[in-house]
């Protein structure tokens, strides 16, 4: 019956289904053998290593690959894998899959950070995570909504149920701006569809409603509401409030779920929101005009203030909560320019930015568990790290330098180079001053943590070994060699998304 | 191309194993390894250089950048300076234990500087020079921040993290003026460049360029970050810094505004002369009153590279030959000075010239003898290598581009570009603004010649009575003293052997 209505391509549905089958089977397992803790980890790695194990379907599949397409004469596909699609899934899964393997579900550390037991934390996780991964393949807008919400609350959930003191609140605050996040994408989708009279996004309708000067209006408010109910999930100036609220309180491999996985379908929207809108950015039209002015302060507003902030921050999640206000300003800005390539730069850009991170949030999980009193979090607990674990050390200074794009994490370097790109080849040269500015001030601010893990380390301290749980070594391993291999071939990054 | 894999990797990735494993190599160790590995990649880099070897092979081919390694004129002097003055510094070592972290790390460090500085003159993609310029930075960094001067922890903080945001700004800047070209163009390979260069904005495009590497170079009044960083640093490091770090800038100039946007260089030009010559007189007056010694070498700098910045800016084939001679000899003159400046500190304390102490002539007359060569090179005796750098610089001010140039100026006024184009319309030609510039650089000469005999006077006569005489130039420092002695006068004395004449601006060959 439905398969007469719309064409199912299960395969390049896999990397969305397979989490979410997997949050519903850990549930189930749950259900019958409450004892079995041990179990969901495992279950939930091999849900998310199926859905990556499909990716390359995508990739040999038509470009773009589709799926759930109506049938003629209208013939839209609902579900579509552009090569930035397949970079941002890649990241949305892998990131899941690491941030998994921090919480640890099973061992006792995750019954230290997270209320409600290894069932709840890893389907909230696997539901999140498939919400994520739909997002950049939809192109209708009440399931690009529906995945929106579907990737925030289980997130939501999962910083309530943190163990950290005010998670509540944390999480209500995050809750409320989700709820206006709503409202206002809520209220963008109904003036979508009165000003272009379709529920997709649908470059052909945009450019109808273009010529009718009345619906014009209501389109150009439509992207004013859609746009800035994204910003929220990007965490993009003004709409960051959240963020560092929530990184308090969270456990590290919360908050790094916040910074990646959530951003990337952050981004996954946006674009597939812009996309259609590359019609009205034609040269010298007004529209155009606006919406990069629009991104291009957004953008500037983020990184400049995420890094002013960043700078005076002494508790490192606080720290990497504004970073990350900062670099969703660097995804912001190569995307305001609504080509191809810069959607490729912006997806490139986030690529980079979610292995560098993850390489910082788990070695931060790891050193965070090892100090004492670990209610307090401060860059000095990180003071000597270079001699007492210099391999973590290691992951951390490479993570760090990705960050800030300095050699020897040429991805970082080469992320700025691509991020730059567009912005010049645009010639926005305010925005271009605004991101050399945020280069040295970004530098500067992740130089600052650098700085406290070579210092020699006090003599009082002790020489505490860090006692790390196995699922967080393999975590920080496996974002260490990541960004190693990326460091070396940086091609690999950027030919994904392109 | 195996040979420039070697000269690259050896000190690449032996500087980096150093570093991984340094709390378990020893002092011996580390030195000896280092010693290696620099020595195996000088020896590979004459021959490569020798052989013409070149690696043109694509590099993360899906963003358009290529490992194009391959060394012509401009390269070669300056690739061979820097893997000669690496095994000095490492050399260095063996006669002064580093302070401040493990042995390991610190020839690590010496190394990953090297791999920097040695791929970004070999490299001919214009991304990869940026990344390759930036490989230094962190490096450096962690040199000034963790083996610097130990007397004052605050300050040699700041020198570090001042020395890697301003460099890093340059760079940015510069970044920003190699995508405006590489968008243009549509490839990053300085080849390809040249034969279409861009043709839209090459003065916005110039501006960029020059500023981002004038912060490295360092022109005035960009230059704020040098005194420090070279004062704090280790020797090794204030030489890496004076001897290779500055070239980058210099090379940078060359390579890419120069050649790659002559139009949009030319008009700016006089700018870029009018800094260096404000840069040779503040650093010359600096000089006449400093009491730190190395600071003042560190000042001295400032006025040196203001000579090649106004070399340079004459757009003329005798200040480009000016300018890479000067830059040569600035190389080996300066690591000489820090050189001998830090043996000095290391045996007296501090540098303060307003101690009084006994006549270096007398106590360690080896120490006397390279100072007063580092400073008879420094003021442009001629028969020293100082000498040819600031002579043509002058004498190509004095007698600039001629007509081409000077042409393109004059026509930038009525372009509109006059902000820039400091030589008043009508009653100043532009010549004679450019012999005005070479009238105060001759002035700033003397100064150099005034500052020079000052440390003379004080530190080679001296004042005090002499003491023991033990304690003269080691084996090491002898070795080193040497080398950099005979590189000077063999470039004060056969300037064309290590030069032979570039053929025009078009320096790519």
């Amino acid at each position: 019956m439905i398969a007469d209505l719309v064409t199912i391509d299960a395969w390049v549905l896999a990397p969305v289904l397979a989490p979410a089958l997997g949050a519903l089977l850990v549930l189930v397992l749950d259900v019958l053998a409450p004892k079995a803790r041990g179990s969901h980890l495992p279950l939930s790695l091999i849900a998310l290593g199926a859905g990556l194990g499909a990716l390359p379907y995508a990739v040999t599949a038509d470009s773009p690959a589709r799926t759930l397409c109506l049938p003629a004469p209208q013939g839209r596909c609902l579900y579509e894998v552009e090569p930035w699609g397949l970079g941002l899934q890649l990241i949305i899964l892998a990131g899941a899959l690491i941030v998994l393997l921090m919480l640890g579900p099973g061992t006792r550390q995750l019954d230290d950070v997270q209320r409600g037991g290894p069932a709840v934390t890893v389907s909230l996780v696997l539901a999140a995570t498939a919400g994520a991964a739909m997002l950049p393949a939809t192109r209708d807008l009440p399931t690009w909504l529906v995945a929106i919400e579907l990737a925030t609350l289980p997130a939501i959930a999962l910083v309530a149920l943190s163990r950290g003191r005010g998670a509540e609140g944390g999480a209500l605050s995050l809750l409320m701006v989700s709820l206006t996040s709503f409202a206002l994408l809520a209220i963008g989708i109904a003036l979508w569809v009165l000003a272009t009279g379709d529920a997709t996004f649908s470059a052909d309708t945009v450019r109808a409603a273009v010529e009718d000067t009345d619906r014009h209006r209501v389109l150009l408010l439509s992207i004013l509401f859609l746009l800035a109910g994204v910003g929220f999930k990007l965490s993009a100036v003004p709409f960051h409030t959240w963020t560092p609220q929530a990184f308090a309180v969270a456990d590290e491999a919360i908050s790094a779920y916040l910074a990646t996985v959530s951003k990337a379908a952050a981004l996954g929207g946006a674009i597939v929101l812009l996309s259609p809108l590359v019609v009205l950015t034609g040269a010298g039209s007004d529209d155009g005009f606006s919406i990069r002015l629009v991104i291009g302060v957004l953008a500037l507003a983020s990184m400049t203030l995420g890094n002013l902030v960043a700078l005076r921050a002494e508790d490192p999640l606080r720290l990497l909560a504004w970073s990350t206000i900062a670099q969703a300003g660097w995804v912001l800005a190569p995307l305001a320019m609504l080509t191809s390539i810069s959607v490729a730069a912006a997806t490139g850009y986030l690529l980079v930015y979610a292995v560098g991170s993850l390489a910082v949030f788990a070695v931060a999980a790891a050193v965070h568990s090892g100090a004492e009193g670990a209610g307090e979090r401060r860059l000095t607990a990180y003071a000597g790290l270079a001699r007492r674990a210099p391999l973590l050390a290691l992951v951390l200074g490479l993570g760090l330098l990705t960050l800030a794009g300095l050699p020897p994490a040429v991805v970082g370097v080469v992320a700025k180079v691509v991020a730059l790109g567009p912005v010049v080849d645009a010639g926005l040269w305010w925005l271009v001053g605004a991101m050399i500015v945020n280069i040295v001030l970004g530098i500067a601010v992740y130089l600052r943590w650098l700085l406290v893990v070579i210092r020699p380390a006090d003599p009082e301290a002790g020489l505490t070994r860090l006692r790390l749980d196995p699922g967080l070594r393999v975590a920080i391993a496996l974002a260490g060699l990541a960004v190693v291999l990326l460091s070396v071939a940086p091609g690999l990054a950027f030919g994904l998304v392109r | 191309m195996g040979l420039i894999l070697i000269a690259l990797l050896l000190p690449g990735l032996v500087g980096a194993t150093l570093i991984l494993l340094s709390h378990r190599v020893g002092s011996r160790t580390a030195v000896g390894v280092a010693l290696l590995a620099t020595l195996g990649a000088l020896t590979a880099t004459v021959a490569a250089v020798a052989t013409h070897a070149r690696i043109d092979r694509p590099w993360a081919g899906e963003i358009g950048l290529g490992w194009i390694f391959e060394s012509d004129m401009i390269s070669a002097p300056l690739l061979v300076l820097t893997a000669g003055i690496s095994v000095l510094v490492v050399l260095h070592g063996l006669r002064h234990a580093p302070t401040g972290g493990t042995p390991g790390l610190y020839y690590g460090l010496l190394l990953l500087i090297e791999f920097g500085a040695l791929s970004t003159f070999w490299t001919r993609d214009l991304i990869v020079f940026f990344i390759a310029f930036e490989i230094v930075l962190v490096p450096m960094w962690v040199l000034i921040h963790r083996f610097g001067d130990d007397h004052d922890p605050a300050a040699r903080r700041a020198a570090a993290l001042r020395f890697v945001l301003y460099t890093a700004l340059g760079s940015s800047i510069m970044l920003a003026g190699i995508l405006a070209i590489v968008t243009q163009v549509g490839s990053s390979d300085m080849r390809a460049i040249l034969a279409a260069p861009p043709q839209h904005s090459q003065m916005l495009i110039a501006t960029l360029l020059v500023l981002g590497l004038g912060v490295k170079v360092p022109l005035w009044p960009v230059h704020s970050w040098l005194p420090p960083a070279h004062t704090i640093a280790p020797t090794a490091g204030s030489v890496l810094l004076a001897a290779i770090l500055l070239k980058m800038g210099t090379y940078g100039l060359i390579r890419v505004p120069l050649t790659l946007t002559p139009d949009g260089f030319a008009r700016i030009a006089p700018l870029l002369a009018t800094l260096g010559v404000v840069g040779i007189i503040w650093g010359g007056l600096i000089c006449l009153v400093e009491r730190d010694l190395k600071r003042l070498i560190a000042y001295s700098s400032v006025a040196h590279m203001g000579f090649v910045a106004l070399a340079l800016g004459t757009n003329s084939e005798l200040g480009l030959r000016a300018a890479l001679i000067a830059n040569l000899a600035h190389g080996v003159i300066s690591a000489l000075l820090f050189f001998v400046v830090g043996s000095l500190k290391e045996r007296w304390g501090s540098v303060d010239l307003a101690v009084v102490r006994p006549a270096l002539r007398e106590t360690w007359p080896g120490l006397g003898f390279a100072v007063m060569v580092g400073l008879a090179a420094s003021l442009g005796l001629p028969g020293l290598a100082g000498f040819w750098g600031e002579f043509l610089a002058i004498a190509a001010a004095w007698n600039p581009a001629g007509g081409g140039t000077a042409l393109a100026v004059a026509q930038s006024q009525v372009s509109g570009g006059s902000w820039v184009v400091w030589a008043a319309e009508g009653a100043v030609s532009t010549e004679l603004a450019f012999r005005g510039l070479a009238i105060v650089a001759a002035l700033g000469a003397v100064l150099a010649a005034a500052y020079s005999l000052r440390v003379a006077k004080v530190i080679w006569m001296g004042d005090a009575a002499p003491r023991d005489r033990a304690g003269d130039l080691s084996w090491v420092e002898l070795v080193i003293v040497a080398a950099l002695i005979l590189a000077i006068l063999a470039l004060g004395l056969f300037p064309y052997a290590v030069l032979p004449s570039p053929s025009g601006p078009a320096v790519l060959s």
